[in-house]
């Protein structure tokens, strides 16, 4: 079991009870969706999992070691071998695509090097290697905000896959694209997940994708989890119950 | 395996309890504000309104007690006002009850308060409004336009070199300022150092100190300075530093606090350490906003520079006093035709130039 979450609660400080009590257990190698309305808490999960925000109560294991309290250089070793990705892809707009990828290493490195800017051979191989699993070698040398939304998110995918990680999360990385470019950029993971053995949280919104790429979904709502099971699983019924009954289905392929 | 959170209060409960605090701490801030609001009428009311528009009293009267007296008058106003939750304080910081009490009050105290506050500022200046119209005043404004529109020429030289003085000033403050004000600026971030307690009083100790530094104007600095290092163009130098970085700090920690979160998360959730993040997803973000607050400030700084030559900070001022002293109008025309173009062209040139990094 790679990752392991208990009773896990998260109250922000304006009072807002947005994860209240989750139970969550992840084997190595899947592929989990999470999905559920705006404000359900996905987000909220993803960051309490990597220590971008402090849980409120509960316990969270990874690789069968609580890292809930953590600190200093430990939880930074936890970081780096966690990768995320998010929705507005959050690249460095104005370095390079490789000075981008890089800073995926940044973990890994000395910080008098990393600020120089001495950067061994094999980690710029390691870049150019990362660049091209997700297709984009040929813009390395380009500004990041020069290049299209689906071409961000792989470069922000290629950072990542800088540290070697051993549990991928993404954030809905596919919300602010256009759905051929979502599909295009989901089979960017999925290669991660088959190829790498790295194991996936993603979470998403489209049922469509849902149903392509997951190996097992959670739905989240008001910060419970209120189903859990196989994509194929999913029908009408459960669907209007974690959208609502004004909910339709939309097909994206 | 052992779990640390399993016996703490549920969550429910954390949450009433930090409502209720923020109510009670609430509570007191109205308190105290109300007490302010009272006091401050009151003081108005005695002071300008009465004394010095009704009775028209040159020498208003002073004593500590009498203000302690008001003081202790408005404790008791302003607090009941409060308790009865119907105050401006309560609105104002969504503690009041929501009845037409409420309504009424807050609408007439709020009106009363801007109003008396307009008639004082108009009782206040309009005093100075009549000393600006005597008839000698007016002379001796026609004497002195009447020469600065035929500037001598024959100081010409002196005058360009002590110009040249002043630009330089105002540039050497400037570019010192520069490596000075970005170091101290990441510790003045809000963003950058609430992170944990030390860091956050670094940042409270920091930030308090630059606010007092830069209250104070560069002019009283120079004074400051020319006692301490002697009169001339290095105190004057000296001044300018000393405000510059104050302001800037503040600026560039502005311009920090401002950058989108988004990188910096993305970079700390690599494993990246504190300075890693800064250097790679906060410094990429504020190098411009940095350049274009450093140019704008060297054209305040040749503008500053010539005004602290009025006490001693060298350049054109310390000329401008000097003949202004022998009432050589003449000369201070030419003087102050010189200040006119030079602040304008730095004005244009430093606008040029920041609107071509943007
Ligand atoms: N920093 C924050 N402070 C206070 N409330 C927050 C914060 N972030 C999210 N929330 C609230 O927590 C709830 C869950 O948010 P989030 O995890 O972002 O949901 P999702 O990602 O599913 O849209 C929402 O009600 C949101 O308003
Ligand atoms: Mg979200």
């Amino acid at each position: 079991m790679i990752l392991k979450v208990k009773n896990l609660h998260k109250i922000y400080k304006n009072g807002m009870h947005a994860l209240k009590g989750l139970n969550i257990e992840v084997q190595k190698g899947e592929f989990l969706v999470i999905i559920g309305l705006s404000g359900s808490g996905k987000s909220t999960l993803l960051r309490c999992i990597n220590r971008l925000i402090e849980p409120t109560a509960g316990t969270v294991e990874f690789m069968g070691k609580d890292i809930t309290h953590v600190k200093g250089e430990e939880l930074r070793k936890v970081k780096a071998q966690i990768g995320m990705i998010f929705q507005h892809f959050n690249l460095i707009n104005r370095h390079s695509v490789l000075k981008n990828v890089i800073s995926g290493k940044l973990g890994q490195l000395k910080t008098l090097n990393s600020i120089l800017g001495n950067f061994t051979d094999d980690i710029y191989e390691e870049a150019y290697r990362n660049l091209e699993i997700v297709g984009i070698k040929e813009k390395a040398k380009e500004r990041a905000d020069t290049l299209s939304g689906g071409e961000q998110q792989r470069v922000a995918i290629a950072r990542s896959l800088m540290q070697n990680p051993k549990l991928l999360l993404a954030d809905e990385p596919v919300a602010s694209l256009d759905p051929a470019t979502s599909n295009s950029v989901m089979k960017f993971f999925e290669k991660v997940n088959k190829e790498f053995g790295t194991t996936v949280i993603c979470n998403l919104h489209f049922l469509s994708l849902v149903r392509k790429y997951a190996t097992r979904v959670i739905a989240l709502k008001s910060g419970e989890i209120i189903y859990e099971g196989e994509p194929s699983e999913i029908d009408e019924k459960w669907f209007k119950t974690i959208y609502g009954e004004e909910a339709e289905e939309v097909e994206i392929r | 395996m052992t779990n640390k959170t399993d016996n703490n209060q549920s969550p429910i409960d954390i949450i009433r309890q930090n409502q209720r605090l923020e109510e009670r701490v609430n509570f007191i801030k109205a308190i105290f504000l109300d007490i302010f609001f009272v006091f401050y009428s009151i003081l108005l009311l005695q002071r300008a309104i009465y004394y010095k528009f009704i009775l028209d009293l040159r020498d208003i009267p002073f004593s500590w007690e009498g203000i302690i007296i008001l003081f202790v008058i408005s404790v008791f106003i302003g607090a009941s006002w409060t308790f009865t939750k119907t105050s401006l304080s309560c609105k104002l910081f969504g503690i009041a009850k929501d009845n037409k009490v409420t309504k009424w009050s807050v609408e007439i105290s709020g009106w009363f308060l801007f109003n008396i506050t307009f008639i004082a500022g108009w009782i206040i200046t309009k005093l100075s409004i009549v000393d600006l119209f005597s008839s000698e005043g007016i002379k001796g404004a026609e004497r002195l336009f009447g020469a600065l529109f035929k500037p001598e020429f024959g100081i010409f030289d002196d005058a360009l070199f002590a110009m040249i003085e002043t630009i330089y000033i105002a540039l050497l403050a400037t570019l010192i300022s520069i490596p000075i004000t970005l170091f101290i600026s990441f510790f003045t971030a809000r963003n950058l150092m609430k992170g944990n307690k030390t860091t956050f009083i670094i940042y409270y100790v920091l930030r308090l100190i630059l606010n007092f530094v830069r209250s104070i104007e560069p002019l009283i600095w120079a004074i400051i300075f020319s006692v301490w290092v002697g009169i001339g163009p290095f105190a004057g130098m000296i001044a300018l530093l000393v405000h510059t970085i104050a302001s800037n700090a503040k600026l560039y920690s502005e311009a920090i606090e401002s950058i989108e979160q988004g990188p910096v998360e993305a970079i700390s959730a690599t494993g990246a350490n504190k300075i890693q993040v800064v250097w790679y997803a906060v410094v990429p973000q504020i190098i411009l906003p940095f350049l274009s607050f450093t140019i704008y400030r060297w054209d305040i700084n040749v503008r500053m520079a010539t005004i602290i030559g009025l006490v001693g900070g060298g350049g054109i001022g310390t000329m401008l006093m000097q003949y202004q002293g022998l009432a050589m109008w003449h000369e201070v025309g030419l003087i102050v035709l010189m200040i006119a173009i030079v602040v304008w062209v730095m004005d244009y040139i430093s606008a040029k130039i920041r609107e071509a990094i943007y």
